[in-house]
């Protein structure tokens, strides 16, 4: 059945145009904050959706310009007969490119049949649905989809409230599982009639002054009310339709009262059921409501892992767990340049799929920083810990994410998050430079890197440009963590004997302060090499005790953070 | 042995020859009714004419509309090339011309159908296909059929004997290479029920047996004929006419019967004198009514001339007409020499002359109509007059041209009637049937209008020719 091949967008509140040709499957739409990714699923919903009407408001016209129709187009491929019938829509026919995504006007051998729905919607809020093609616009010739063909085609929305699915009301999915109609109808009306009767009788006990008034005032007037007015319940008010048969567990406690994940990951569920008739299902905030493992369960029941996608999935997401579960090619970035919004596959940049699992968090980022190791990452997320005690925006705030460069491999994780079209950073050490023409090539793109003195890791760096007091408690910290003769031997033997811990604590010279640093950065003793230990350093001791500090440490510190400000 | 029935809704790909009147229409009938799949089949014939024939059959035997579509080969073409232009290579402006450039649409319409993406929009449209009346495909519409049979399955259903028409600029596809070559024979109908069923058994098997002889070039003897057959022999003298009248005037053995009577093709003119002699006879009218088409165009209200103008075309459609006579009235009373009391229609004459218009004309040809010893033979031609005149009688009506070509659409639209005693030519006759044909010049007949003409009369034939051995003409 059915399955979206492009989408355009005009103009549609965030979005003054979007061209983006989705995957038959899952897509996964990610990206920062407000990049209108929520605007991409109700763009499908609204034209797509089998609806008589729409309300829209002003704020749904771009830049509030209302002069400027809000026009949605949705272009649909793998057309079951009934939507390529001749008769019905020969005028409508269109080709589809899947290796360029351009449309032909009419169908063509190597092309693939489709139809183009297209919602508009002029200042009067007014929408309209119709089939579009070029010469049918010529001819001035408009129809929409027959309403079969609409249901047809109509998505399943997975939204906050999952509620109206668990009742046989309208657009209710419990109506595309089966074509079962509920037979009840007279029982249900005889039901209502008896309700009205029976409340009758109470209420006139109840309100006899209220009634003798009317039928005094009515006789008086004239005005034709019978012997008796009576208080009864309004027929319109006591009516069953099918949204009022609901699901209930075997305890009669209704489903609705499920919590919100469970309703959600069963509604997603039977939707997987109706597949063959409504294969497309929108998904806002696929978390919502649910632990990590049942995000898991609801991708699986959505058909995240099948080869061939049961269903063709649009979703957002702020959730690593989810972005983690997902293969790159399931995963569209939405970015917005100007206005103009471009969303592209994750997998078209080149193998990504490592970096995704290892940082799903930094697809859900606006700028990336890649550090080096451990302690880099520790260093930052400390400092920045210790920003936010004293009141000032934390890195995640401002949108930033922090990803472990993996030592050597810093470089190449950089340039594959900058691919992605990620604003990125890298913090790395001078001691040694890993991969110097992926560098090269980060640079050029456009990615700044930070790092200290020259020949310096971050260690060295440290032991060199903090104040003494501060470079003591840095000392003092490893002491506490690896005891005083740990430490006092891997000075002892990193300076031939020449010098001591006690030496350093007594006067911390220069010559103390580079051994230090060298001592301190050992690859298998190393004093903070785990992002905690650095953290805690961080946040503790080099936050509140910066201040007098070199300028070779200080300055790509103060860099990074206006660079990370920059881009919030 | 090619077997002599078939199931239409088995056939991959195929042709059914079927003689006149062996049930053709009866076998598409039961295809269509025992059709239950969700897709419709689509049925192609050549005329308007044809698409009206076989729909009022349909319906009459019940068969569920959403079981086929029913459409001319040309109106298809011109749909499909419609909704492709680009594909057609076409400009959709020539579509919507008057006189639409049919070989140009069918070519067009080729060119959509080669593609490959359109072949699966119409498998998802239709069932399978079916074309009648297959001997009439002209060269192109043949090339419609052929690709389509790529995208469905088709079975074409035709009689080469009886493919009369074929002229203009797209001639008829060949019956053997092009046709056969690609629609396999898969029956040939041999039970003339037709004849059958009106219990004229004998007249059926010798038609079916004239087929066979015609077909191989040979030719037909009617001084050895069945009973049903009756020959006329005429001599080139004045004493033909005559007998040709007389035959036409021949009687139907039933009250309810019908008789069509073949004049000679070519003369329009020729069968209008026919009918307009035999009594009770009507003219069976070609699709264009050019006569009423040319008198609207000319017709200049303002003249002085009106009346004349009304009149002699009045006399075209009505025997017992005289334009003069009632010029001479007119002028004799307009100069106040009548002794005679002025009639209703001179009244009628004088109003359209006094304040010239629409009504003023339908009121003068009603009155012509009106008089002692007037008979209409043209009642088409009169029908459509009369209500393209209505068309334009109206506030803001359309120019008197225009209703009549658009009059003349809806006769085309609407297929021909039976007339009790119908005179036309086989070109027009093909498709009508009657209890008795009565042939007015035989000599003039070639094999294939000799055929059509003999499969006309269920129960009778008069056949009039200065030859009893037909065809005399290649």
């Amino acid at each position: 059945m059915a399955v979206v091949r492009k989408i355009e967008i005009r103009h549609f509140r965030g979005i003054a145009s979007l061209d983006w040709c989705p995957s038959e499957g899952m897509n996964c739409l990610v990206g920062p904050g407000d990049s209108s990714k929520t605007t991409i699923l109700d763009a499908i919903d609204y034209c797509l959706a089998a609806r008589r009407n729409l309300s829209l408001s002003d704020a749904d016209f771009h830049d509030l310009d209302v002069k400027t129709p809000v026009e949605i187009s949705i272009t649909l491929g793998r057309l079951g007969d009934s939507l390529k019938n001749l008769e019905a829509y020969g005028l409508y026919l269109r080709g589809f490119d899947p290796k360029t995504g351009s449309i032909d006007d009419e169908p063509d051998t190597g092309l693939e049949t489709v139809l183009t729905v297209k919602l508009t919607v002029e200042a009067d809020h007014e929408p309209s649905w119709s089939l579009y093609s070029e010469r049918a616009a010529q001819q001035d010739q408009a129809r929409g989809l027959a309403w079969a063909d609409r249901s047809a085609v109509s998505p399943t929305r997975l939204g906050a409230y999952a509620d109206h699915n668990l009742s046989w009301g309208r657009a209710s999915i419990l109506n595309k599982i089966s074509d079962e109609t509920i037979t009840a109808t007279a029982e249900l009306a005889e039901l209502a009639r008896n309700a009205r009767d029976a409340f009758g009788q109470q209420a006139e006990a109840g309100l006899p002054t209220a009634l003798s008034i009317v039928q005094d005032t009515a006789g008086k007037l004239g005005v034709p009310v019978g012997d008796a007015v009576k208080a009864m319940l309004d027929s319109q008010s006591v009516s069953f339709s099918g949204g009022t048969i609901s699901l209930h567990d075997s305890d009669k406690i209704p489903l609705k009262n499920l919590g919100l994940g469970s309703k959600r990951l069963l509604v997603a569920g039977l939707q997987r059921a109706a597949a063959g008739t409504t294969p497309i299902v929108l998904v806002d905030e696929i978390e919502h409501g649910l632990e990590p493992h049942r995000i898991i369960r609801l991708l699986d029941a959505l058909g995240a892992k099948e080869a061939k996608p049961p269903l063709q999935v649009f979703m957002t997401t702020h959730s690593p767990v989810a972005v983690r579960e997902l293969m790159a090619a399931q995963i569209h970035l939405v970015r917005s340049r100007n206005t103009v919004h471009v969303v592209h596959r994750a997998s078209d940049v080149g193998d990504v799929q490592g970096t995704i699992r290892l940082f799903p968090e930094a697809l859900l980022a606006r700028s990336v920083i890649v550090c080096e190791g451990a302690t880099e990452h520790g260093l930052l997320r400390g400092l920045d810990q210790y920003r936010v005690a004293n009141g000032k925006v934390s890195l995640t705030a401002r949108n930033a994410a922090i990803v472990d460069g993996g030592g050597d491999n810093v470089f190449k994780r950089a340039r594959a998050i900058q691919l992605l079209g990620y604003r990125t950073a890298v913090l790395h050490d001078s001691d040694k430079i890993p991969t110097p023409d992926i560098k090269a090539e980060f640079e050029t793109s456009g990615g700044p890197t930070f790092s200290w003195s020259a020949g310096c890791a971050l260690e060295e760096e440290l032991f060199l440009s903090l104040p003494e007091k501060t470079a003591q408690q840095l000392l003092n910290y490893a002491v506490e963590r690896r005891g005083e003769k740990a430490i006092d031997d891997q000075i002892r033997s990193a300076s031939n004997g020449k010098i001591t811990l006690a030496g350093c604590r007594a006067d911390l010279t220069q010559e103390m302060r580079t051994l230090l640093g060298k001592a301190s950065k050992a690859k298998t003793s190393g004093w903070y090499k785990t992002i905690s230990d650095m953290e805690v350093v961080a946040r503790d001791i080099i936050g509140p005790g910066a201040n007098g500090s070199a300028a070779s440490l200080t300055g790509p510190i103060n860099a990074l953070t206006k660079w990370i400000a920059d881009g919030a | 042995m090619v077997p002599d029935s078939v199931d239409l809704l088995t056939i991959p790909r195929g042709l059914v020859i079927a003689p006149a009147g062996c049930g053709k229409t009866q076998l598409i009938i039961e295809a269509l009714k025992r059709h239950d799949a969700t897709k419709p089949i689509l049925v192609l014939t050549h005329t308007n004419a044809g698409v009206a024939a076989l729909r009022s059959r349909l319906d009459r035997a019940k068969v569920p509309p959403v079981a086929y579509r029913l459409s001319t080969i040309d109106g298809f073409a011109i749909r499909l090339v419609g909704m492709f232009p680009a594909s057609a290579q076409i400009d959709p402006a020539r579509l919507k011309l008057e006189r639409p450039p049919y070989r140009d649409i069918r070519t067009a319409a080729c060119n959509v159908l080669k593609i490959s993406s359109i072949h699966d929009v119409i498998r998802a449209t239709y069932a399978r296909l079916l074309v009648d009346e297959y001997q009439d495909c002209s060269q192109w519409q043949h090339g419609i059929v052929y690709y389509m049979s790529h995208a469905l399955h088709t079975c074409v259903l035709g009689d080469q004997l009886q493919a009369i028409f074929g002229f203009g600029d797209d001639g008829l596809a060949d019956w053997h290479k092009q046709v056969g070559a690609h629609f396999p024979v898969v029956a040939e109908l041999k039970t003339p029920w037709r004849w059958i069923n009106a219990g004229a058994d004998e007249l059926g098997q010798w038609v079916l047996a004239a087929r066979t002889k015609l077909l191989s070039g040979q030719t037909i003897d009617f001084r050895h004929a069945p009973t049903a057959v009756e020959w006329v022999q005429l001599d080139g003298s004045n004493s033909d006419r005559p007998k040709q009248l007389k035959a036409g005037a021949t009687r139907s053995h039933t009250t309810d019967g019908h008789v069509l009577i073949i004049g000679d093709s070519m003369s329009p003119p020729s069968q209008q004198r026919l009918a307009s002699q035999i009594p009770g006879a009507t003219v069976v009218e070609a699709v264009d009514l050019r006569d009423l088409v040319n008198f609207a165009s000319n017709l200049d209200l303002k003249s002085t001339d009106v009346v004349r103008q009304v009149a002699e075309f009045s006399a075209k459609l009505m025997t017992g007409v005289s334009p003069d006579d009632l010029l001479r009235r007119l002028d004799t009373i307009k100069a106040g020499r009548a002794r005679k009391e002025v009639s209703d229609l001179e009244r009628a004459a004088l109003a359209l002359l006094a304040e010239p218009n629409y009504d003023g004309v339908a009121s003068v040809i009603a009155q012509l109509n009106q008089q002692g010893g007037v008979r209409v033979h043209r009642p088409a031609v009169l029908r459509a007059c009369i209500r393209a005149l209505n068309e334009c009688a109206k506030a803001d009506g359309p120019e008197f041209a225009d209703a009549a070509i658009r009059a003349r659409e809806q006769y085309r639209m609407a297929g021909r009637s039976l007339p009790r005693r119908g005179v036309g030519s086989t070109l027009l006759l093909k498709g009508l049937e009657a209890q008795v044909c009565v042939v007015v010049e035989g000599d003039k007949l070639n094999a294939k209008n000799l055929y059509v003409a003999l499969t006309r009369g269920s129960n009778k034939l008069v056949v009039c020719s200065k030859n009893p051995v037909l065809p005399v003409v290649a």
